[in-house]
């Protein structure tokens, strides 16, 4: 595990989703990037059930459950800007025995599922972003690998990723600011997913 | 986390409903050697386990007649252990072919945020203790031996107070639903523990 930038990719000019994504991966393959299967990271969205809402004063939170093939026998229970939970897979379980006080916004299920690419101690992770049955946009995670620290290899990721990316330009993502001990970790990695498919789903509520 | 040999896979986790089978019974504090004298004999061969264990019970409450409630178990012994999320669903007595008691359970080893974690979801904490003894393996059988302590000042674990003059005895199988033989087993062992200790099915409506 080392330190990991998830971005999205806006879709090129005249181009669809598909052909964007291939346009990047057909870079990497230039590149010398070798394809090492596929990943995918999805995400639900709870709401907290009516029931409890008031006996609690806590006005329609939502959290998010969110699972990674980097990390296959683990679940990520999320708050925007609170605590990430890292658990067991079943932690799936208990949220269907809290029904009566988390309700599933199935229509909101979204994921990203693409290719696993390894270039040198680099790993790239190009998605197609979707929610239902259209796709809604492309996501890129980039992990370099001997590095915890953020703030230490945060160039380094920056050059690697405007080699492919062209013109697009990611800043550095939030949660690289938020580590008190400056050491980077898998739920910083989920935090990243969970503030894009955010993005993208207010995105696609602006287009509709 | 990464993948553990298939070997070393949780019985428990993905969607199979869980239940714990449970005898009880209990020790006077002088009786307590010679109980762990027979458990090493009948039991696993295995190293003597202790364990010293803090546990917080959280309540959810919403508008249904009765709350919520998980269990957040932590080591005080062992650093690093994961922290231990629990919940236990309503004891079914069943009839007298049935040799134990039998509840849902779903077991989660969970980062140490989840104190945290769970208060964000509406969780408050309504009691906790710590429990101090010794764990025994006999198969897929779980001996725990252990006195629980009362907590005199809230968080602090430094001070406490044992409860009774007393060691609490259960046994307990975590199996898949429906599986009841396992409840012949633990009759049989239990057995053999008489006149030790008697392990019981016991009716936790009978206590309240």
């Amino acid at each position: 595990m080392g330190v990991t930038c998830v971005s999205q990719m806006p879709v090129a000019e005249g181009k669809s989703v598909q052909q964007t994504v291939e346009l990047l991966t057909r870079k990497l393959e230039l590149l010398g990037a070798e394809k090492q299967g596929t990943f995918c990271v999805d995400c639900e969205t709870y709401h907290t059930a009516a029931s409890t809402m008031g006996s609690q004063g806590q006005a329609g939170k939502l959290m998010y459950v969110m699972h990674n093939s980097e990390y296959p026998l683990s679940c990520f229970a999320l708050f925007e800007n609170g605590p990430c939970l890292i658990a067991d897979a079943n932690f799936d379980v208990l949220m269907v025995k809290l029904k009566g006080f988390f309700q599933n916004a199935k229509a909101n299920k979204i994921e990203t599922r693409g290719t696993r690419y390894q270039y040198c101690d680099f790993l790239v992770k190009v998605g197609t972003v979707t929610m239902g049955p259209s796709a809604r946009g492309i996501s890129v995670e980039v992990e370099y690998g001997p590095c915890v620290v953020a703030s230490d290899c945060w160039n380094l990721l920056l050059e690697f990723l405007q080699s492919f990316l062209g013109s697009h330009n990611p800043g550095a993502p939030a949660v690289f600011g938020n580590r008190h001990d400056g050491v980077y970790g898998p739920a910083d990695t989920m935090a990243q997913y969970m503030e894009l498919f955010n993005k993208i789903r207010k995105q696609q509520q602006v287009v509709d | 986390m990464e993948a553990p040999p298939v070997t070393m896979m949780p019985v428990t986790g993905g969607t199979i409903n869980m239940m714990e089978y449970l005898l009880q019974g209990s020790v006077l504090d002088h009786s307590l050697e010679s109980l762990i004298h027979r458990l090493r004999g009948l039991c696993d061969n295995m190293e003597p386990e202790t364990f010293l264990d803090h546990e917080m019970v959280f309540l959810l409450k919403g508008q249904q007649a009765s709350p919520f409630v998980l269990r957040a178990r932590r080591s005080m012994d062992k650093t690093g252990a994961p922290w231990h999320l629990r919940y236990l669903g309503q004891p079914e007595m069943g009839d007298k072919n049935r040799h134990a008691l039998v509840r849902n359970c779903v077991d989660i080893a969970t980062s140490e945020n989840l104190t945290d974690f769970l208060m964000e979801m509406g969780f408050r904490m309504d009691h906790e203790f710590v429990a101090k003894g010794h764990l025994f393996r006999k198969g897929i059988m779980k001996i725990m031996v252990y006195k629980i302590f009362r907590i005199l000042m809230p968080g602090n674990t430094d001070s406490t107070e044992a409860l009774s003059l007393s060691y609490l005895v259960e046994l307990s199988v975590v199996a898949p639903a429906g599986q009841d033989m396992v409840s012949d087993d633990m009759r049989n062992f239990a057995e053999q523990l008489k006149p030790l200790v008697h392990l019981e099915k016991i009716d936790p409506k009978r206590l309240m």
